[in-house]
């Protein structure tokens, strides 16, 4: 079965079905192959720290984690971090000062998703990593928000030009000196302002004036955002990315991996397994229960388990087994994941 | 029923813990002791191509209502500039959409005031609402307060503010973190429970789904290695934390997720 490894290995799935530690694994599996890899989680959970030991100084800094004999980076994002490397890369002070922009990056201000990929284009762009393996948050909103980025790069467009130019004039009278005033000036079109009027009516005109300066600011930046946008091309190439999708046996979720799997379908390739995670069929299989009360438990368990794999191998071209492993503990279970990928790697 | 019931509920916890089951379990059960209640989900959390608007079924006779974002956002900015004309305008502008999509917070703050709308309107409802998973109920709950420190002034910051004290206040919201009986999944959603007691002071009670120990507990010596492990695992988590779980629901056996439903009907009244 080909499973090649890529620069990005992404994790999507519901939550609590064992996807950090699935993609721990991973990041494990091709270190030991000799990958120079980056593991990043935006997983709000921070379940990455446990199971790696990292402390709460490490968030949003890459740290070095020794597991499994290799040493393997990581990365538990913090919007905020993660803004203040941006502002120092592109050299966009302001960015960290902006009231709107300060409230959005708290670590569940929302804007997580975009600031990962912001993050992993800057991961990626510094050269140092072969894979970046990312454990996404949990449900289809990583995929969403991935769907819905068109419309977020239009925030940058040329077409926004009248906004910041309406926003020149406003900031101009206020003494500050802005890019490319003349021209644009020229060419203010009545819609935005318009735009703002009607707005400024319910927000307040401090809204309207914080506002515009975050916009100013975030458009400065633009570079940075576009960047981190871009990388959904990449995302899109067979080549360079291995999508997977977790679910679990536990939480039997057939309909919400193939719902994941069509709203997606955009943008996920070929190259995307399904990893069931707690099979328990194996197990199952072999236990031969003489109670009434057992054998129908067994009965449910097992019919649930073949009718979830059943229904998944009909819309996934792989799906990828792992048992459950409960009666190991968390290092024996991440030695024993990071091992069993082997068999699924070429 | 002994006690008068909330107006909101928000059912969270990461997917795949029985959520939708169980807060639709849940709405029959206040239907059955004569409240009206409806289950209530968000169809989209960014704004599409394709206008869906917001859907309501009726289905065994329990009211599912499903909204849909940008119907809500031009309805509420429909009444506040009393413009349909403008306020499908502004949805529609790239500068809105772009806006909206970038922060998902904002989507949450339009849901959450079209809620407060239908309570308002209808002083007998009650709202089930089947949130999204874990971090985004602290994205959720979070919005309205990021929200009003953004507005300071203005129609949109006085109906934040609004928003808040009905959110904020115990009468009137209750929220269930819904989880497994797992070791992991106990201590996320203890972790969710305070991440949102630090954030809303109203009532936060957890649920743990699909427990198996109670139904092979007497004969746990003739279960697999990693099956028995499981219920003692979970009978150890259960036994050792009981005073914190609000409710303790045991495995269904049955595979239908009605079936499973009115297998849960009888141990709700602990959820009001």
């Amino acid at each position: 079965m080909p499973l090649a490894p890529k620069s990005f290995e992404i994790f999507c799935g519901t939550g609590g079905v064992g996807k950090t530690t699935l993609a721990t694994s991973r990041a494990l599996n091709l270190s030991q192959s000799g990958k120079r890899v980056l593991l990043v989680t935006i997983d709000p959970a921070k379940r990455l720290k446990d199971l790696l030991g990292l402390s709460s100084e490490s968030i949003g800094e890459v740290t070095k984690v020794e597991l499994e004999g290799v040493v393997l980076d990581a990365l538990l994002m913090s919007p905020e971090k993660t803004i203040a490397r941006m502002a120092e890369k592109y050299q966009t002070p302001d960015l960290v000062e902006n009231k709107i922009v300060q409230i959005l990056s708290r670590p569940y201000g929302g804007m997580n998703e975009i600031l990962s990929l912001v993050e992993m284009q800057m991961q990626f762009e510094s050269g140092a990593y072969d894979c970046i393996v990312l454990d996404t948050p949990p449900g289809a909103h990583f995929l969403d928000f991935l769907e819905g980025i068109g419309k977020i790069r239009s925030f940058f467009d040329q077409n926004f030009v009248e906004i910041f130019s309406y926003l020149g004039q406003k900031t101009a009278k206020a003494g500050t000196k802005v890019f490319g005033l003349g021209i644009i000036n020229r060419i203010v079109s009545g819609g935005v302002r318009k735009l703002l009027g009607y707005l400024q009516n319910v927000t307040g005109a401090q809204f309207i004036d914080d506002f515009i300066q975050a916009i100013q600011i975030i458009y400065q930046s633009k570079e940075a955002f576009l960047k981190g946008l871009s990388l959904q091309d990449k995302l899109k190439i067979k080549e360079e990315c291995n999508w997977f999708l977790v679910t679990s046996v536990e939480q039997g979720k057939a309909q919400e991996a193939i719902e994941l799997k069509s709203h997606a379908s955009h943008f996920i390739h070929q190259d995307h397994y399904l990893v069931l995670n707690k099979c328990l069929e194996e197990e199952l299989r072999d236990w031969h229960p003489e109670s009434h009360n057992l054998l129908q438990i067994k009965n449910t368990l097992e019919s649930k388990e073949v009718n979830l794999k059943i229904r998944l191998k009909e819309s996934f071209p792989v799906v990828l087994e792992f048992p459950e492993v409960i009666s190991l503990s968390p290092l024996e279970h991440i030695h024993f994941l990071t091992k069993k990928w082997n068999q699924y790697v070429v | 029923m002994n006690s008068t019931p909330r107006r909101l509920y928000i059912f969270t916890g990461k997917g795949g813990v029985g959520k939708t089951t169980l807060s639709k379990a849940f709405v029959r059960y206040l239907n059955q002791h004569d409240h009206e209640a409806v289950y209530l989900t968000f169809k989209n959390q960014s704004l599409g191509d394709h206008f869906l608007g917001n859907s309501e079924t009726s289905q065994n006779g329990m009211k599912e209502i499903s909204l849909d974002l940008e119907e809500c956002a031009r309805t509420y900015i429909e009444r506040r500039l009393k413009s349909g004309l403008i306020s499908s305008w502004i949805v529609k502008t790239p500068f809105f959409r772009a806006l909206v999509n970038m922060v998902p917070g904002f989507s949450y703050l339009i849901f959450l005031g079209k809620i407060l709308e239908m309570g308002k309107d209808n002083p007998r409802l009650i709202v089930v609402l089947d949130a999204p998973a874990s971090g985004h109920a602290l994205t959720m709950v979070e919005a309205t307060t990021n929200f009003k420190n953004i507005f300071e002034s203005g129609v949109i910051f006085d109906d934040t503010s609004k928003m808040l004290s009905r959110l904020n206040d115990p009468e009137y919201t209750q929220i269930h973190v819904v989880t497994l009986p797992s070791l992991m999944s106990w201590q996320e959603a203890l972790e969710l429970r305070s991440g949102l007691k630090e954030r809303t002071p109203v009532g936060v009670d957890i649920t743990v789904n699909n427990c198996l120990y109670p139904l092979v507990e007497n004969e746990l010596n003739a279960l697999p290695i990693n099956i028995r492990q499981k219920a003692l695992n979970e009978k150890s988590l259960v036994e050792e934390n009981r005073s914190e779980m609000q409710c303790i629901l045991p495995h269904s056996l049955s595979t239908d997720p009605r079936a499973i439903e009115m297998d849960l009907l009888g141990s709700l009244s602990k959820l009001i």
